[in-house]
């Protein structure tokens, strides 16, 4: 993937206000990959776990909020159990959707859960989507 | 014993097996469960980000109320809701600005009489106190395996059961986890004790796919496969889970998970109360078998009788 660096404040900005979300060291990720290796739903990803920490080190703000990985992450936490770093990936994955335009719409709101599956889905599944996903 | 028992908001409709089961196991074991007065949903996710506060309101208030009515233990047997408790109990006790946020919200929350519109109590910070436990926690340390076995009316001998952990009672590990991440056996233990054998399988701390049944069923429907069959492939005659949300995923998906993979021919899955309900006694109407996708009538065969010991 090609990417263009940018330097001065804007993504100095972004990487500050993920860590400041999250509670945690994003420069301490050097890359061995155990997140992606780990992850339940990574062969539906485009951007791997590490790869969006990454992306979170450069400050490249507008590649991981276009990624749909932000909105594949079921917070299992196999990522953090893994981290030899002890990042805990799935709270910068939830900071990262926090910073996503507040006046945009929904990834997932109540609206979207299927009219035909309302009657059978268990409660905590549509309160934590909803909580998840929306704003 | 007395002890407050959480149910959470699922337990109460889509899953009323899994309630019933541990209430009648738990009368059985002596132990009283008693509801919080005026409990709401706990919300089931624990916020990540350090902003979103006001989402520990619900868990701690519904933890409030127990320390209201002198409780000092709340037991859970979905894994969404002892999540969710215990980390926000945690974050409580050993957060000093989440401790006066959290607070600050539930100054209104008094409790006003509804005839002299007086104020019936008044406030007090909750700073902690309660213990939550889940209920694999609550049997091992406080009702304890002797008694157990000194209770079992069934044989459940012959019986291979698969535990499966799934993410929420594990990890993340200094926070709620029940056992060690990678290596966990509290359930393998508890199953021993009733009398099956326990199935070791590689995939029982894996996800099931969890919320993304609604919202990307293909990654929840491909998770939850690569888990029934490993079980399946280990000689697994059913799995056993505590929470709803992996029942959902992994037995009322069943059909889903069929039409995508040819190969699967489906695997009973139950709560690990149900066993525990069956061995010490109970009817089998009570189980709730009617409610699952596979039926697993067939692992609770009435002919079984335990051997009576003198």
């Amino acid at each position: 993937m090609r990417v263009k660096l940018k330097t001065g404040p804007e993504p100095k900005k972004f990487i500050e206000r993920v860590e400041e979300l999250s509670g945690e060291n994003v420069y301490a990720c050097y890359q061995c990959g155990r997140c992606s290796a780990g992850c339940p739903v990574a062969f539906e990803m485009d951007i791997l776990p590490n790869q969006v920490i990454r992306l979170v080190q450069m400050g490249l703000e507008e590649e991981v909020v276009r990624s749909k990985t932000l909105f594949l992450c079921a917070s299992c936490f196999t990522c953090q159990s893994r981290c030899p770093k002890g990042i805990d990936m799935a709270r910068v994955m939830e900071a990262v959707r926090y910073i996503l335009d507040p006046k945009g719409k929904d990834a997932f709101g109540p609206d979207e859960i299927p009219v035909d599956l309302a009657n059978e889905l268990p409660q905590q599944v549509m309160v934590s989507i909803c909580r998840k996903f929306s704003k | 014993m007395k002890v407050h028992y959480y149910p959470g908001c699922t337990l109460k409709e889509k899953t009323t097996n899994l309630d019933n089961s541990t209430r009648e196991a738990m009368k059985r074991l002596d132990v009283e469960l008693v509801e919080p007065e005026g409990w709401t949903c706990c919300g089931a996710e624990y916020p990540l980000t350090e902003e979103k506060i006001v989402g520990l309101a619900a868990p701690i208030r519904v933890l409030r109320q127990v320390r209201e009515e002198s409780g000092d233990v709340l037991i859970t047997t979905c894994s969404f809701c002892y999540a969710v408790l215990k980390r926000a109990n945690k974050a409580v006790r050993e957060d000093p600005l989440k401790h006066k946020r959290i607070n600050a919200y539930l100054k209104d929350d008094i409790k006003i009489n509804a005839l002299t519109k007086e104020k019936t109590t008044g406030f007090t910070e909750y700073n902690g106190e309660v213990k939550v436990l889940h209920l694999l926690e609550y049997l091992r340390d406080a009702v304890g395996y002797p008694k157990i076995r000194s209770r079992l009316k069934r044989d459940l001998k012959g019986l291979k059961i698969a535990p499966y952990y799934g993410c929420r009672l594990l990890r993340p590990q200094k926070e709620v986890g029940i056992d060690e991440p990678d290596n966990p056996h509290i359930f393998e233990e508890f199953l021993e004790v009733l009398g099956c054998a326990s199935v070791d399988f590689p995939f029982k701390q894996e996800c099931c796919g969890s919320y993304l049944s609604v919202s990307l069923p293909d990654a929840a429907t491909e998770a939850s496969y690569q888990i029934l069959r490993s079980a399946g492939l280990n000689g697994a005659q059913a799995i056993a889970v505590s929470c709803p949300l992996c029942f959902y995923n992994m037995d009322r998906r069943q059909d889903r998970i069929r039409e995508k993979f040819m190969d699967f021919t489906g695997l009973p899955v139950l709560f690990f109360t149900q066993l525990m309900a069956w061995a010490l006694g109970v009817e089998k109407k009570v189980l709730g078998l009617d409610q699952h996708f596979y039926p697993p009538d067939h692992l609770f065969r009435e002919e079984k009788k335990a051997e009576v010991v003198l």
